[in-house]
């Protein structure tokens, strides 16, 4: 994992009490594997915005798939 | 008019190369529409030569333009559409399909392998590439059309049922007509009209955008569904479409107004402000209001048995925070009224059931005669004629000034995050789950939580019943918190005890 990925991985790790589950990996879909709710990718996608400074539009939110911590790493280092 | 398909008719030919409806793929005009749609008619009445009788068209699509020609397509074929969310348990399609038995299925390429794990009886499957390639036999459709009258049903959507099986509610083309010129003369909606669609398709909410846009010519937006995970970037979605009008869930509006994001943005392009399928609290209505006080709010009320919306408030004054926004006062060819405990009017300000009548009222729940008997009744305050009336279930009061306030149900069944779940539903999955002996949900109105009490003899993590859940109910109906019990507490007459449980959530012990 790269920093960005370790960063957002631990965040989600903690603010969804998710503890060492060895199904969580940078590589599985949050959403689909219930490990964060649909109203969590909102905080997420907050907390990466403050902690990069980037801007995260509504434009990137369709265009690219970010359900996976690896995937919203790659958005915000596009931006960075 | 006996088709809501001919409101489409009259709009195309005068809106030609206008856009009718724009996904996050397309854009699509209303001769494009109708071109599909024309298409995909010819192909089901192909396959139909042989069969008589209604052949409802199941639409197994991912929400999207695609699926509207699908809509359209089963109304060209004198056929009800039945909308069905393309995340929805094999099992809970195989229930819908059960109670069907005949007609079609449409899904696209993707999806169609889902099919394999179904018995369709005698429904055909159809891959939405191919049929909307088929030749258009405008002649047969057009006299198909023909023959529809106003009370055959337009389409059949399946809400939560309490013994875990859905309903098919069934709506005639007379409610939607209705519905859509109700709509047009009192929002003023038109060609000028950009629609800024949320309310999924399986979700009778969304007959407001499809069908104003059928009747006026207006222009629809289909939101990407994504977006309403982020209800801070909607304001900019917006403007970026010059949406102008938007009929969203008060759960979504809710969550804008929470997220800061109507502070110092503009939204020019915003006028009108519409809301349905649950109850709007003022505190964020406020926000709304104090941001964007030149907009016009309007508050819809209706369960899908009326289409849609039956009753609708206008807000024409200043409301506290913590004061209850009237659902309003019927709609036009809708009569509301409230029975109390002895089927009589309700006085001013008793709390009664909330009952409707009107030509909108659903024709009852398909293929299920028992379930429509017990809620679409005779009018007991009329001893003259047949006159069906709907039991809402849901509990409400004549202010003074003859606007209705919604207070509650009258029984388990719940809004949350604007989606009507029966908790019996839940249950019922819950307990089918080998590793839980027994169980009772009840929802958690201050934290706005489902909760699942289990009865198990294991130690179960809420993030694993919840896998298991979704292959049972949808998405929405998953638990938000599991509480695990050796044994469900029970009152002296053996049945689970639901108020101890949910005074154990009110005092958070559990």
């Amino acid at each position: 994992m790269n920093d960005i990925e370790k960063k957002l991985f631990d965040f989600i790790k903690d603010k969804f009490d998710i503890g060492d589950d060895p199904e969580y990996t940078p590589d599985v879909n949050l959403f689909d594997y219930g490990f964060v709710d649909s109203l969590g990718a909102f905080e997420i996608i907050s907390f990466a915005e403050e902690t990069w400074g980037v801007e995260i539009t509504q434009r990137d939110l369709t265009l690219y798939p970010m359900n996976t911590v690896k995937e919203i790493a790659e958005v915000i280092s596009n931006k960075l | 008019m006996n088709s809501a398909i001919l409101m489409f008719e009259r709009t195309a030919k005068l809106y030609k190369d206008k856009i009718a409806v724009e996904d996050e793929y397309e854009q699509v005009s209303f001769s494009g529409l109708r071109n599909r749609a024309l298409s995909v008619a010819s192909g089901l009445l192909s396959v139909d030569r042989e069969r008589t009788g209604l052949q409802p068209v199941i639409v197994y699509m991912p929400k999207s333009a695609k699926a509207l020609v699908c809509y359209m397509g089963a109304m060209y074929s004198g056929n009800p559409y039945v909308p069905v969310d393309i995340d929805i348990p094999m099992k809970r399609l195989q229930s819908i399909i059960d109670n069907m038995r005949t007609g079609h299925i449409i899904t696209d390429a993707e999806h169609v392998k889902n099919l394999d794990s179904l018995n369709l009886y005698d429904i055909k499957p159809h891959v939405y590439a191919d049929i909307v390639s088929s030749e258009i036999d405008e002649y047969a459709v057009m006299e198909k059309v023909s023959l529809v009258i106003d009370s055959d049903p337009i389409y059949v959507m399946f809400t939560s049922g309490s013994t875990g099986v859905p309903k098919g509610v069934t709506i005639p083309h007379r409610g939607i007509i209705d519905y859509a010129e109700w709509l047009r003369d009192t929002f003023d909606f038109d060609e000028n009209t950009v629609l800024g669609n949320q309310a999924p398709f399986y979700f009778d909410n969304c007959t407001f955008d499809i069908y104003t846009m059928f009747l006026t010519g207006a222009k629809m937006v289909i939101i990407p569904e994504v977006l309403f995970r982020f209800p801070n970037k909607l304001p900019e979605y917006l403007t970026e479409k010059q949406i102008n009008t938007i009929f969203w869930v008060p759960t979504v509006l809710i969550s804008v107004a929470n997220s800061g994001a109507l502070e110092n943005i503009e939204l020019p392009y915003l006028k009108k402000v519409l809301f349905c399928g649950e109850a709007m609290p003022n505190k964020q209505l406020n926000i709304w209001r104090r941001h964007f006080p030149d907009l016009l709010y309007a508050n819809l009320y209706g369960p899908t048995e009326i289409t849609d919306a039956c009753t609708y408030y206008i807000v024409d004054r200043e409301f506290a925070d913590s004061d209850p926004l009237p659902i309003g006062k019927a709609r036009r060819n809708m009569r509301a009224i409230i029975l109390n405990e002895e089927d009589k009017p309700a006085k001013v300000g008793e709390i009664g059931e909330l009952c409707i009548l009107g030509s909108p009222l659903a024709r009852g729940y398909w293929n299920n005669p028992d379930t429509t008997r017990k809620v679409f009744v005779q009018n007991p305050l009329c001893p003259y004629y047949d006159d069906r009336m709907y039991r809402t279930g849901d509990l409400a009061y004549f202010t003074e000034d003859g606007n209705i306030i919604f207070v509650g149900r009258s029984d388990s069944q719940i809004k949350h995050r604007g989606n009507r779940i029966e908790l019996g539903e839940i249950e019922t999955a819950a307990k089918s789950l080998a590793y839980i002996n027994n169980a009772c949900v009840i929802y958690d109105t201050d934290a706005q939580e489902i909760v699942l009490f289990a009865e198990t003899d294991e130690e179960l993590v809420l993030r694993k019943v919840n896998l298991d859940l979704k292959k049972i109910v949808p998405a929405y109906m998953l638990p938000g918190r599991l509480v695990c019990m050796e044994k469900l507490p029970l009152t002296p007459n053996g049945k689970i005890d639901r108020v101890l449980l949910k005074s154990k959530i009110a005092k958070r012990e559990a």
